[in-house]
């Protein structure tokens, strides 16, 4: 069972995302304080839903995973099947009343090419409206 | 295999909504094989049902496991060292898994937590379709190993119907034809004099004609 600290956001990164190096890691974790929980993952699609529901259930307000752009994984098909499994995990978490975007897929741009720290910074932008989650309860876990 | 479907959390909510303490029970079997209920969907549901209770408020403890097969006594008894703390038991396995544990622990309620819907084949990864009727008196070899009975929207033994276009269904145009199936098959092998015969009506005795069906084989017996 994943056990942390109450974070805004938990990221699954596939690890041929641009500057996603274990230095850039935490480097990453460094700047961001304890506001991102970061798990690199050998490809996206290594990604099930049951990662992200236990993400939220345990410490998160919201779960994202990065995938390598289409086209360039290099399992072939894990990024298009990080895809489907994120259209599945939404579906599960809009059954028991959390918002669908607080979970969500960002596509790496081939052509315009950004760095984990900026993606991960994107993605809190996104979710800055979201509050914290109700599935942690009134004062977190 | 047998396959199933998970019900929707809504139902599955409302079941256990008077119990206070719920295991979540998945199998390790058809149902992992068909997604619905193996380890990783019980992890996932059990996930969602406790975040669920957490939005609402709801003071519930539900915790989860897989065993092998639910519908052997012999793996069910592994819940013997477990289902005390439980007042109710959700069970990911298909209707025959469900009554087993059911039969095995009377006076713990069990819930089913999967529309178990057919006995059928993995065509391709996450597509399973219905082949088999379990009808007790098979007719595969007649039919050229398509059985019209569970494969023809009809259910005709006397086909073609005439209705399929391009080799699908009329009924339902997402599957192929059986009968156009039953003919190429037959074709092949040069098999079409069996479709000289014509058949009587379905026999469904062997089903369910004298009730719950049940295999005793004394070799394999203790």
């Amino acid at each position: 069972m994943i056990n942390e600290k109450r974070r805004r956001l938990a990221l699954f990164y596939c690890q041929n995302v641009p500057e996603s190096r274990e230095a850039d890691r935490q480097a990453l974790e460094e700047t961001s304080g304890e506001t991102v929980a970061l798990f690199p993952m050998p490809c996206s699609g290594r990604v099930e839903p049951v990662h992200l529901l236990r993400a939220l259930e345990e410490f998160a307000d919201a779960a994202y995973v990065i995938t390598c752009p289409q086209g360039a994984c290099r399992n072939f098909e894990g990024n298009s099947r990080a895809m489907k499994r994120m259209e599945r995990t939404k579906s599960i978490i809009e059954s028991i009343g959390l918002e669908r975007e607080r979970v969500g897929l960002i596509v790496c741009s081939k052509e315009n090419p950004k760095s984990l720290a900026a993606l991960a910074q994107e993605i809190m932008e996104d979710i800055s409206s979201l509050g914290p989650s109700p599935a942690l309860g009134p004062h977190g876990r | 295999m047998i396959t199933g479907e998970q019900k929707p959390v809504d139902e599955i909510r409302r079941m256990i909504a008077p119990y206070k303490r719920i295991l979540v029970l998945g199998c390790g079997s058809c149902v992992a094989e068909c997604a619905s209920g193996g380890e990783k969907e019980t992890a996932m549901l059990a996930s969602a049902l406790r975040m669920a209770a957490r939005i609402k408020n709801e003071d519930v403890v539900i915790e989860e496991m897989t065993i092998d097969r639910q519908c052997v006594n012999q793996f069910v008894i592994q819940l013997d060292k477990v289902i005390d703390p439980y007042d109710a038991v959700l069970a990911l396995g298909c209707g025959a898994g469900v009554q087993a544990v059911a039969e095995m622990y009377p006076e713990v309620p069990i819930i089913p937590g999967l529309n178990t819907e057919f006995l059928g084949e993995t065509q391709a990864q996450g597509v399973w379709a219905e082949t088999c009727l379990g009808c007790g008196d098979c007719m595969l070899y007649d039919f050229g190993g398509i059985c019209p009975l569970a494969r023809c929207s009809k259910q005709i033994l006397n086909g073609p119907c005439g209705g399929s276009v391009d080799g699908r269904c009329e009924v339902n145009p997402d599957i192929p034809c059986a009968w156009q199936l039953i003919i190429d098959r037959l074709d092949k092998f040069g098999g079409l004099d069996r479709l000289e015969d014509i058949y009587p009506p379905k026999d469904w005795s062997t089903k369910q004609g004298g009730g719950p069906r049940k295999i005793i084989r004394e070799d394999q017996q203790k």
